[in-house]
């Protein structure tokens, strides 16, 4: 049966497209629920993708790549977390700062490493393998995993009362001796590193490849997921694999000719954007963010 | 005032000052002590520092000088984990509880180590008597709930200190009478309490000892069973040098403004105003003094057409305007001058922008009738404010933002001055102004009342309405204690109408 052959790939191709976005939006959903706003999602993932690549395509070895995705990520995380946790700074210019300097550092950095303009293919070894049998990656297991435990931590353990405790009155948390600025920083760094996370599966698990325009906008369709899916991990989860199937059909419709004479190719990859927030939406119905997200939290000044 | 104590005090506070880093001083050298097993009363006025003593006790702030010792060991605070561990905890003024947070997990969130179960706080509620429903959501919940949530969430940190600031904010009596009442039982048990407030019937009614601050001072401390209202009255209230404000004699010419029996409800859904029945006269200023938060935020509101009052009447120059917004209420001559600059100026428009914002909606000259600005008034009106009333900026196309807070008050007073109103609202006109332009205000207060408008000042700074009104009301809890010229009025009478004793019952010698 041919339709379900295509319906199988098309799934399986679906868990790539939705576990960048998803694994970006989980590490937002953790700092934000901290009372932290890092919109350098997008700047996160197209630097941590490119040493990933570097890493991997040096040593051979994916899984250093992976390791030094995420350790980059967690190491913006952790500037990001002190600008803002510490220095009172303003987060929506540190982040904007993180992507405008992403999008530099790269397309420089990719001519330097390699001598090539633009565009990077490791070597074939480089690249994560999949998982025998059912053919997606061993980081999808990983990414779901991740999902469920950081739903638990947040919600099950007390460590993750104080993580959203912060997020909605710092003070309150302040008062019975939670250590307000400590929470947030290490929610920053541990955000950081699922984005940097998000950036190796980009270039070195789904793709083979590092251009300067890599996440092509990932980085925000997760902070709009991080909306749409309230802050709650598992809504995350659905709404990132809603769009990755929904991306991954349009670009299959793209290739049929039936479909591309019927519907302008310009409308039909927006399809996945409308449709996944038409169904987030209508299954989470209002979000309530977190109250404090985004101001600093100052003890008064002494 | 030491050796008050039967052992050791538990925390002895030492010539504590605190300077905030914008020059405020809060604490001129304040010294406090807290026995072992008391309820200690904090009483003051506004701004006396109270809030200020408690949060360096507390670890949320730090003393300029002076020393803390507790339970024997001088300690410096970085944090209130610091303050806790010594058992000390502190509920907030206002109070700090997570909103979307169930009862249940805001006691428990400070917890180190495993999380109390909910057996323990089952068993810890009923020790000390204070029931809450821990699985609601804490913004479902009301004031006096919410308040014995806050208490259990210390408690439930072990702590056997605990400060509570003006904790009776916000509850209905049978409340306020429950709080006390297990206040009462945690003191059997053995924990020391400090509670800030400046109502002296409830300093009475629940403390041992009563520790009085005026003006970042120790005015006096002293057990409560030895002392009286009056002299606690006393102690809190206290009049400075008169001002050096020109008055001429009070002539008043005719009804301006007749207010009977005005109800206005509050944010939190009950009356915040019950029944207030005034009239104001032309040529005369009438002033409303009081402890904030007794209603008079409300009644300026009401006044003002803001907020729609449940019941009453309000009548300006014969005409009843009670049902009248606020746009025909300005253009029959009432201006509004908020306690909040942040309400009165849009801080990101400019000075021209917001000249005439509050007359905009009827005011043919500055607007014709499709609705275009005539910019060239508006900006002559910009620059005679600006001369006028000396506010200084730039130019008029700075942003009001850009203003110093006394030349935005300036800006304010000018703007609804220059519309020559016939009669003034004035919602604490000085606050946050230096000396000078505090004085300048002031005298244009009195200014527009001899020139024969009316003037209503609402304000908490006693010296103000004192030097300034001719006619003054104390409101407390929604209602007028009493209605008195200043000179005629005792320091003791007012601390004592200031905490909910009528000017009657102070006459017949009730209290
Ligand atoms: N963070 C701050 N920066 C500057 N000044 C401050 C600050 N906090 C308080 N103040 C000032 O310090 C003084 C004492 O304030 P505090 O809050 O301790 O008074 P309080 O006795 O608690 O009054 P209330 O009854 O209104 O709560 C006031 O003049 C206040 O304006
Ligand atoms: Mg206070």
């Amino acid at each position: 049966m041919p339709e379900l052959d295509l319906l199988g790939g098309v799934l399986i191709q679906s868990t790539w497209a939705m576990m960048p976005i998803l694994l970006a939006a989980l590490g937002e959903i953790l700092t934000e629920r901290s009372g932290v706003v890092n919109i350098g999602l997008e700047g996160i993932m197209l630097i941590s993708a490119l040493f990933a690549v570097f890493v991997a395509d040096k040593t051979l070895n994916p899984w250093l790549g992976v390791l030094t995705a995420i350790g980059i990520g967690a190491f913006i995380g952790l500037i990001h977390g002190f600008i803002s946790v510490y220095l009172k700074g303003n987060q929506i210019i540190s982040g904007l700062g993180i992507n405008t300097f992403a999008a530099g550092f790269v397309a420089y950095s990719i001519e330097v490493f390699w001598g090539v303009r633009g565009y990077y293919t490791p070597k074939p070894e480089a690249k994560v393998p999949r998982l025998p049998a059912i053919g997606v990656s061993p980081l999808f297991l990983a990414t779901i995993a991740i999902t469920i435990v950081l739903f638990i931590i947040l919600y099950k353990f007390d460590i993750g009362l104080k993580i959203r405790a912060c997020g909605e009155n710092p003070e309150a948390a302040d008062v019975v001796g939670v250590k307000v600025e400590l929470m947030q920083l290490t929610s920053t760094i541990i955000g950081g590193a699922l984005t940097g996370l998000a950036g190796a599966v980009l270039s070195i698990d789904w793709l083979a490849s590092i251009t300067k325009q890599l996440p092509a906008g990932r980085g925000f369709i997760a902070l709009a997921l991080v909306n749409f899916a309230n802050w709650n991990p598992l809504y995350g989860l659905l709404g990132s694999f809603i769009f990755g199937f929904l991306w991954t059909a349009s670009e299959y419709m793209k290739n049929l000719e039936y479909f591309t004479r019927a519907i302008p190719m310009p409308l039909i990859n927006t399809i996945p954007y409308i449709a996944t927030l038409i169904v987030v939406a209508g299954v989470i119905g209002r979000s309530r963010p977190p109250q404090s997200v985004g101001v600093p939290y100052r003890r008064e000044l002494d | 005032m030491s050796e008050m104590c039967v052992d050791n005090p538990l925390v002895l506070m030492k010539d504590i000052v605190k300077v905030f880093p914008d020059g405020t001083i809060a604490l001129r050298g304040v010294n406090f002590e807290l026995c072992k097993g008391e309820i200690h009363g904090l009483l003051g006025e506004n701004g006396a520092g109270k809030t200020t003593l408690m949060k360096i006790l507390a670890g949320l702030l730090k003393p300029t000088r002076g020393e803390v010792i507790v339970k024997g060991r001088k300690v410096k605070f970085r944090s209130p984990a610091d303050a806790l561990r010594f058992g000390i905890g502190i509920v907030m003024q206002g109070l700090s509880l997570v909103p979307v947070f169930t009862a249940y997990e805001n006691i428990v969130l400070g917890s180190r180590g495993t999380k109390p179960s909910r057996e323990f706080v089952e068993k810890l509620m009923k020790e000390v008597g204070l029931i809450v429903p821990l699985d609601a959501v804490v913004e479902n919940l009301s004031f006096g709930v919410r308040q014995k949530v806050e208490i259990l969430k210390m408690l439930a940190l072990n702590v056997d200190i605990l400060i509570l600031d003006e904790p009776t904010t916000n509850l209905s009596p049978s409340e306020i009478r429950e709080l006390f009442k297990s206040l009462k039982k945690l003191r059997e048990e053995g924990k020391s309490i400090v509670f800030i407030t400046h109502k002296i019937r409830e300093v009475l009614e629940v403390t041992d000892r009563v520790t009085v601050l005026r003006k970042g001072r120790v005015m006096g401390s002293v057990e409560t069973s030895k002392t009286n209202p009056r002299e606690l009255a006393k102690m809190m209230v206290g009049r400075d040098v008169e001002l050096l404000i020109e008055k001429p004699p009070w002539r008043p010419n005719g009804v301006a403004l007749i207010v009977d029996e005005l109800e206005v409800m509050g944010d939190l859904g009950v009356p915040a105003v019950k029944g207030v029945s005034f009239s104001v006269n032309y040529g005369e200023i009438f002033g409303v003094a009081g402890v904030e938060g007794n209603g008079q935020i409300e009644l300026a509101e009401a006044l003002a057409g803001i907020r729609k009052p449940l019941r009453g009447r309000i009548v300006m120059n014969g005409d009843d305007i009670t049902k009248l917004d606020v746009s025909e209420r300005y253009n029959r001559g009432l201006a509004y001058i908020p306690e909040d600059r942040k309400v009165a100026l849009i801080m990101e428009f400019s000075v021209l922008e917001n000249t005439p914002l509050t007359e905009i909606s009827y005011n043919k000259e500055l607007v014709n009738r499709m609705g275009f600005m005539k910019i060239k008034r508006i900006v002559e009106k910009s620059m005679g404010i600006i001369k006028q009333y000396g506010v200084v900026t730039p130019s008029i196309y700075a942003p009001a933002r850009s203003l110093s807070g006394g030349n935005q008050q300036k800006l304010v007073v000018g703007r609804e001055l220059m519309k020559d109103p016939r009669v003034i609202i004035a919602v604490q006109p000085t606050r946050g102004l230096d000396v000078a332009a505090t004085e300048y205000v002031r005298n244009l207060l009195v200014k527009m009342r001899s020139s024969g408008k009316a003037v209503i000042l609402i304000s908490s700074d006693l010296d103000e309405i004192l030097g300034l009104s001719d006619r003054f009301a104390v409101m407390y809890n929604g209602r007028f204690m009493g209605i008195l010229e200043p000179d005629k009025v005792t320091d003791e009478e007012l601390g004592l109408m200031m905490g909910g004793y009528t000017y009657e019952e102070i006459k017949a010698r009730k209290v």
